[in-house]
């Protein structure tokens, strides 16, 4: 493993950052040191390489040297076998039973195969366990829990592959399952399928073949409340629950990634799994990839369960839809694609920088960059233009007089992008860049700029090119008798002026006979004057149609089948398909950037029970008075008791009031001794030092704001009602006070955090980011792309790996807590403030911690600018860093001192899940080789070869050209891993387009769906009953009769104490407290969807079947919720 | 306004009345009864009228609104006449508010409760707190079960509730009788429980559970004469609807019947009676349209009716709706809609579910049978391939549906549709798709079968349907016959 290779600027960068975090170290330790804190010291451990994580995620020692020894000739997935096998052995960790060892062997695999970065090593599997065969053998069980799914199928498969190669090692059996177990597993994952979703489902006989082959008992803990009917109380089998770990492992781990575990298993030489074979030449799936090598079919996966309000932009490959632009801006790549920001105008504002959209091909998602360099949508206004809107400015303009969207341009998506999803390159739409290279090969020299029509004739004339893409129109999408009709059409009618340079044809006329649609279609831009239709530059359009110069026909008959074949024997050039495959989308989820809340919102994890009511307002804990007997401020906690080691006072405290660190007091619940130890001696049971009791809160209240020198004016000053964690340690009251004060809230684990989507940036300019030039020399940036000095703000930069730019909101809530944490410092722990921020321009250059959702090791990171857009743009390396793509996720930054002075393992939920999304370690720098492995698929070229696109024609596998391409795999272990990257496409502004998008700015559900449906209405691409029907049937209806029978079956609550009941008490009050108890399930709530489902039904003409689903449950509501007796009284019972 | 003329009485005889009491009191069934039993029985030294003060025992409550909604319209067909003595059909009072859950419960505690009343002295819970009795003391209660949980040592511990109260009571794994007994609780069944207090008043340990159940009755009962026969989950419409046994056994009721044997039985066939899913129905469970042969649910009941339409003139029909008809899915079923119903012959006399229908003397209770999916889920022993044993525990507890909030959806009627107070010479149940037959303490126990093969769903979950077999009754003796087509 060893060093990081990098060039010297690079090193000087990484020195740079490494120095200031170790600063920030000392300054935290300082703090800390003083006690007022669960641990003197600062609990993040730093982690240089994965060996390092790895070990300080799972705790077994001596991990990381064995990591690094195997790594050095092993590749990562062998070595984690091997590794998983010397623990099980022994020769690593130390453990006092066999099933410890094959657990911690298990883990630490699991941990090495997800790069030391996600909780599932540590959350994803409860427990390792030893059964007994019917013949008195043992096996093996894997106890899998719900965050397994965070490790990812291949990892997933790895993991029971690790239990049967430490199994082998210890000699234990293979699992031999009973007959009705097989069926419970068939039974339990076709449910589970229908609770939540997975990624592939296999077969009832696949399941059957995996349950009676599988050499380890695939168990797990129950996730759902959902029970099976069939294969009930089984012996070996604990739980009637489905078991959702065990489903994911088996369905989207073993079933699905069949093929790499037969690779591994072939490599390792290990028997028994034979079956795979069976598995993998017997399946379904071969016949699909038959089809898609020969023809890339329309695929509609995208299109399942549409959401009311998320419009679809595209049916699967309907003409209209996104045209394919092979490249690579520098805000793209990494499930990340690009459109015109004037698209994003143009349908509606749905799509904004960061939103999601779910794509047709060739991944499944992608999140949406602004990229102006390529084609943006062709408009019909309502005077009749057709034209194509490629600034932003121009589509504000002209957004409310667009009648119709008939093509909605381009999307520009990277080979990586391709190669990641091993999705055959789709034949590329004829662009310039292509078109530039095939002149230059045949010419030798550079292709000029924007040719007009004399130009481009003459270059087709002359050198036999292909027609230059701007005169290339979609001829593939009409019929022959349109062509005809058009042909005839212009020959009779159409009148040449301004020199040839404009065709005029007769509006109406045109418009009558259905000319002007077939203009439309094939994309030919015209403007109407004096009824007249108006072609710009017609020349080339007119030779394609075979007419002369006079515009008389030169043709009887039409030479081919195919209309481009026409065209080309017609014209006597070579045309190319301009837009041979389009791609379908619809939105995904919006993008976000907003502070991370719990709900409801602390400020501090302090528990203060009951007595702040359902606001837990602070203030009101502290005026409680539970009878009228009793102190005002004296409340009923659930708390940890600490106790001081030299004068043994107890408090709850972490300084006792003769200034020594306290330490939590335990003792055993069972015999109520006080033990200093987590497990009692005497009865093993698992010490605590929680008990409830009284405690003056009040004098704890008032005492903190004395302490800090603060004057009690907060509005709003919020805790919790109950700890979550072991010990229930709770924060010192000071942090909240301060936090309030610069209206911050904490999250789980006592930290502040702000949320974004991720998008991949690789090149920044200093005038795009609020910064200067002058700044990003003081940050270690020395030169452009073009290895010229830097001097001015508009030069662009290669982007350093741990550079993140953030949004603006995003800088707003870092600067209040960059106040925080000074005030923090200079008056609870009485050092020196750190940040001394003002405005968010000061704070640039700040230290942050990257952190994605299910994982539990951050990412060091620090703050190089702002954009006005809602995301979080960052290298893409940074991304993979944290396991991230760039296809719509979100995940955190944190300031890295909040996370060193605040982070406590001591205020972590005790449950399963709890230590995800917690920075339980620290990646300082980043490795390349170390990130995620789909980053190195990113090409970072600044133009594709020629031979690329030629072959694309072919339907090629991404896999033939992988040597070809300049992707980062290549420059792997070379300085060159961070420096030198090329996009293909600028963009002038990152920031380019709607800042919110549609979805989040209009208002109820209903508002959201009528602009989704004339969204739809707009778009050529999209059939709008179609989008009518999916979203009854995916969304409302489902929605409408889940609330149905949750009514009929629901649970009641009291307003009082928040008591719940399955079923409505009898005494009707709440029989804990006397308080009013109501429904959980309200009529509003059943019917909310009912009227708009009706209207949008018989508006868009959905199916017969869906028009009746609807009508039965309006008649089922209608029963439920009206009095018969009443209901006959009419209007004419009262005249 | 109504509370307060309610209460006005107690108010005249020199009482107060504390929030609580009034609203117990108020909720009743029958308040003024209730009001004039507490006048009569309350302590002279009470002032003030609280909950404790209300004392149930020997409160007689004199039920006017026992039958929840009787119509007794009798056929116009006078050799098979028929009447229908409880259905919810046009009496749905239901509107959705939270009161109207609480009344539904005690409408069911107050009519259960009664039956046990008799065997056992309960006293309400409210009294059992506060006042220390002597531990050791054997006292009893009549509650709906609220909560089961099982202690780590293995115990069972049953929290009961009253209109007054709660209280916890321990099944003793120790107590092996008791303890197997109180294996057949489940959620929201209403039982008599006696035993003795723990030394702290906190707790009831059992010796005594009383289900409501059937009178222990001889087997002479005076029947009618001719047959019945009962049919349910036709599931026309759906792929796997068997076309042909269907048609078999519509030629059998045509009495056309090649087989003699059937021909004789079809001659004394006088009702036939159906107690639900008919049809397969539209958007029951996802992904139906791919198993639906008729995609259009008017289509479906025209089909339905064309077979029914068929049957001679001189057999009665009723029929019932289920989960896969066309009404809505709350229980108790409204029968079906106006549309529907003109579809067939005038003489189709259509129900409700559940319904008591009255065959020429012959008490029919039709209950489509979606708690059954409830008792074998939550009482051990119970499968699907035995109905009859689930049907069994319907009337044991005389409540058809016990259990609330699990998969059966309910509607909060002012009654309790699905308590068993008239005792039915007949219950047919449907749903399950599999058969059974059972006599019971003079009732016959009827599970129907099912038209439909095996569908994906019932292949995956372990479900093995026994379709086209239909049991027949001879209405003077009640003994079935099962026949095959």
């Amino acid at each position: 493993m060893g060093d990081i290779v990098v060039s010297e600027t690079m090193q000087k960068y990484f020195d740079l950052m490494e120095g200031v975090l170790h600063n920030e170290i000392e300054i935290a330790n300082r703090a800390r040191s003083q006690g007022k804190d669960p641990k003197p010291e600062t609990e993040i451990p730093l982690a240089k390489d994965l060996a390092d994580r790895v070990e300080n995620l799972i705790g077994v020692e001596g991990v990381a040297g064995r990591i690094r020894e195997l790594e050095t000739d092993l590749s990562r997935e062998e070595a984690a076998l091997a590794l998983g096998k010397d623990i099980a052995a022994g020769n690593v960790g130390n453990f006092d039973t066999k099933r410890e060892a094959i657990e911690s062997a298990i883990r630490v695999a699991i941990a090495m195969l997800t790069e030391g970065v996600v909780a599932a090593p540590i959350e994803g599997i409860d427990r390792v366990d030893l059964g007994k065969n019917d013949d008195g053998t043992e096996y093996i069980k894997i106890y899998y829990a719900g965050p397994i799914r965070s490790a990812g199928g291949t990892a997933q498969a790895l993991s029971v592959l690790v239990g049967d190669y430490v199994r082998r090692g210890i000699g234990v059996d293979r699992y031999k399952p009973r007959k009705e177990e097989v069926e419970r597993y068939v039974e339990e994952i076709l449910l589970y399928r229908q609770i939540a979703t997975l990624q592939y489902m296999p077969s009832e006989d696949e399941i059957r073949l995996i349950v009676d082959n599988c050499p380890i008992c695939i168990d797990g803990e129950p996730t759902e409340q959902e029970e099976v009917e069939g294969y009930r109380n089984l012996d070996r089998i604990e739980t009637n629950r489905v078991r959702g770990g065990m489903a994911l492992v088996l369905a989207e781990g073993l079933a699905l990634k069949a093929p790499k575990v037969q690779k591994h298993v072939n490599k390792l030489k290990i028997d028994g799994w034979e079956w795979l074979d069976t598995f993998i030449s017997g399946g379904s799936s071969d016949e699909e990839d038959k089809d898609e090598k020969t023809k890339v079919k329309p695929k509609d996966k995208y299109m399942r369960d549409l959401i009311a309000g998320r419009p679809v932009f595209s049916h699967p490959s309907r003409p209209g839809g996104f045209r394919l632009r092979y490249g690579r801006s520098r805000n793209t790549s990494f499930a990340a694609s690009g459109i015109n920001p004037a698209g994003m105008v143009i349908m509606d504002n749905f799509i904004v920088a960061g939103t999601q959209l779910k794509i047709e091909r060739p991944g499944k998602a992608a999140g949406m960059a602004p990229v102006d360099s390529i084609e943006g949508p062709t408009v019909r206004l309502y005077n009749g233009d057709v034209l194509r809107i490629d600034d932003e400015k121009t589509a504000i303009e002209l957004h409310s007089q667009v009648e119709t969207i008939i093509d909605i341009g381009e999307i520009l998506i990277n080979y990586g992008d391709f190669l990641e999803n091993n999705h055959p390159l789709i034949p590329a739409s004829y662009c310039v860049e292509w078109w530039a290279q095939e002149y230059l090969k045949k010419t030798g020299r550079i292709a000029p700029e924007n040719p007009n029509q004399h130009e481009v004739m003459d270059i087709c004339n002359n050198y036999n090119l292909p027609l230059h893409p701007d005169y290339t129109y979609t001829w593939h999408d009409i019929e022959r008798e349109e062509f005809v009709k058009l042909a005839d059409f212009i020959a009779k009618n159409g009148i040449k002026e301004d020199q040839g340079n404009r065709l005029l044809l007769p509006e109406g006329k045109a418009k009558e006979q259905g000319i002007k649609t077939i203009l439309e279609k094939l994309l030919v831009l015209h403007r109407i004057y004096d009824s007249k239709i108006a072609i710009d530059n017609p020349l080339p359009f007119i030779n394609c149609l075979g007419l002369g110069e006079d515009l008389k026909k030169q043709w009887e008959e039409l030479p081919c089948e195919d209309i481009l074949g026409c065209v080309i024997r017609l014209s006597g050039w070579t045309v190319r398909e301009k837009a041979p495959m389009r791609i379908g989308a619809r939105m995904g989820r919006p993008e976000k950037a907003n502070r991370r809340k719990m709900s409801p919102a602390p400020h501090v994890l302090f528990p203060i029970g009951e007595s702040g009511g359902n606001t837990r307002m602070l203030s009101s804990a502290a005026s409680y008075k539970a009878n009228n007997n009793s102190k005002v401020g004296e409340i009923k906690i659930e708390i940890g008791n600490r106790i001081c080691p030299s004068c043994g006072m107890e408090t709850h405290e972490f300084r006792c009031e003769c200034g020594t660190h306290t330490i939590p007091k335990l003792f055993c619940p069972r015999c109520g001794r006080a033990v200093n130890k987590d497990i009692c001696p005497k009865c093993k049971a698992a010490t605590s030092c929680v008990t409830a009791h009284n405690i003056n809160f009040k004098t704890v209240y008032d005492r903190a704001f004395e302490r800090l020198g603060e004057r009690n004016k907060l509005e709003s000053f919020k805790g919790v009602k109950r700890m979550m964690s072991k010990h229930m340690t709770p924060e010192p009251l000071e942090k909240g006070i301060l936090r309030a004060k610069h209206d911050l809230f904490t999250f789980k684990d006592g930290t502040v955090r702000y949320d974004m989507s991720d998008l991949p940036l690789t090149h920044i300019r200093a005038d795009e980011l609020g910064t200067t030039a002058e700044k990003l020399l003081e940050m270690g940036y020395e030169t452009d792309i073009h290895g010229n000095k830097l001097e001015r703000d508009d030069q662009v930069v290669t982007l350093k790996v741990q550079d993140l730019v953030v949004s603006r909101g995003a800088a707003e809530y870092i600067l209040q807590t960059t106040k925080y944490i000074d005030d923090l410092l200079v008056k609870y722990y009485g050092l020196e403030p750190y940040y001394k921020a003002e405005t968010i321009e000061d704070i640039i250059g700040v230290m942050l911690i990257g952190l994605a959702p299910h994982t539990s090791a951050g990412v060091l990171g620090r703050l190089v600018g702002f954009t006005k857009s809602s995301v979080g743009y960052a290298h893409p390396f940074f991304h993979a860093a944290k396991r991230r793509n760039c296809d719509g996720d979100e995940d955190c930054v944190m300031l890295l001192m909040d996370g060193l002075i605040n982070f406590s393992h001591e205020y972590l939920p005790d449950k399963r899940g709890g230590k995800m999304d917690a920075p339980l370690v620290l990646t300082t720098r980043i490795d390349p080789s170390e990130v995620d492995k789909e980053a190195h698929n990113i090409d970072v070229c600044s133009s594709y070869p020629l031979e690329f696109y030629e072959t694309t024609l072919n339907y090629t596998n991404p896999k033939e050209l992988e040597e070809t391409m300049d992707l980062v795999s290549s420059r792997l272990g070379t300085p060159a891993q961070f420096d030198g990257f090329m996009f293909t496409h600028d963009t002038s502004d990152i920031a380019a387009g709607p800042v919110k998008s549609a979805y989040k700015t209009l208002g109820s559900m209903v508002e959201k769906m009528d602009a989704q449906l004339s969204l739809a209405e707009k778009i050529r691409a999209v059939d709008v009953a179609d989008v009518a029907e999916r979203v009854l049937v995916s969304h409302f209806l489902p929605d409408l009769f889940g609330n149905l029978r949750a009514f009929s079956r629901q649970g009641m609550r009291c307003v009082k104490c928040g008591g719940k009941f399955r079923r409505a008490p009898l005494t009707g009050t709440c029989p804990h407290c006397g308080g009013r108890v109501i429904l959980t399930v309200h009529e509003g709530a059943v019917k909310k969807y009912l009227e708009v489902s009706l209207k949008v039904a018989k508006k868009y003409n959905v199916s017969s079947y869906t028009q009746q689903r609807i009508e039965l449950i309006g008649y089922d509501i209608e029963s439920l919720f009206k009095n018969d007796k009443s209901k006959q009284m009419g209007l004419a019972d009262y005249m | 306004m109504q509370e307060m003329s309610l209460l006005s009485d107690l108010l005249e005889a020199g009482y107060q009345v504390s929030p609580q009491a009034a609203e117990l009191i108020t909720s009743h069934n029958n308040p003024r009864a209730l009001i004039n039993h507490i006048l009569g029985s309350v302590d002279d030294s009470v002032f003030v009228i609280d909950v404790e003060d209300i004392d149930f025992t020997g409160f007689e409550e004199v039920r006017e609104a026992e039958i929840p909604c009787k119509e007794s319209v009798a056929n116009t067909n006078s050799a098979n006449p028929i009447s229908v003595l409880c259905d919810i059909t046009d009496c749905s009072t239901c509107v959705g508010e939270y009161m109207e859950f609480v009344q539904y419960f005690r409408n069911r505690y107050s009519r259960l409760s009664e039956m046990i009343r008799g065997r056992v002295n309960a006293r309400p819970m409210e009294s059992l707190k506060g006042n220390r009795r002597v531990p050791g003391d054997e006292i009893s209660i009549i509650g709906m079960v609220s909560e089961i949980k099982n202690t780590s040592n293995g115990h069972r511990l049953v929290r009961f509730e009253d209109p007054t109260g709660s209280f916890q009571v321990l099944f003793s794994m120790n107590d092996k009788d008791i303890y197997e007994q109180s294996n057949k609780l489940v959620l929201d069944d209403v039982v008599g429980v006696s035993g003795n207090l723990t030394n702290d008043g906190k707790l009831l340990i059992a010796k005594k559970l009383v289900f409501p159940d059937l009178p222990n009755m001889g087997l002479s009962k005076n029947g009618s004469q001719g047959k019945a026969l009962f049919i349910s989950d036709v599931h026309i419409g759906s792929n796997t609807f068997l076309q042909e046994q269907w048609e078999d056994f519509m030629t059998f009721v045509k009495r056309q019947s090649e087989n003699p044997e059937l021909n004789k039985i079809a001659q004394q066939l006088r009702y036939i009676v159906v107690a639900g899913d008919i049809v397969d129905g539209v958007g029951i469970y996802p992904g139906q349209e791919e198993e639906l042969t008729i995609p259009d649910i008017y289509d479906q009941y025209e089909e339905v009716a064309h077979y029914f339409n068929q049957i001679p003139s001189d057999i009665t029909v009723v029929i019932g709706p289920g989960n896969h008809d066309a009404v809505r899915q709350a229980e108790p079923q409204p029968t079906f809609p106006e549309r529907i119903r003109k579809m067939f012959d005038p003489r189709i006399k259509f129900v409700g579910n559940p319904a008591l229908v009255d065959l020429d003397g012959v008490l029919v209770l039709m209950y489509h049978g979606r708690s059954i999916d409830d008792f074998v889920a939550s009482i051990q022993g119970l499968s699907y391939s035995e109905p009859e044993k689930a049907m069994l525990e319907m009337v044991k507890r005389r409540h058809l549906s016990p259990t609330y909030g699990s998969r059966v959806s309910i509607a909060p009627e002012k009654t309790d549709h699905f308590v068993i107070d008239h005792i039915p010479d007949i219950l047919h149940c449907g749903h399950v798709h599999t058969v059974g037959v059972k006599q019971y303490r003079g009732t016959l126990l009827i599970n129907s079968g099912t038209w439909q093969d095996q569908t994906e769903f019932q292949k995956r979950v372990n479900v093995v349907p026994e379709p086209a077999r239909v049991p027949v009754v001879d209405l003077a003796t009640f003994q079935p016959t099962m026949l095959q087509f």
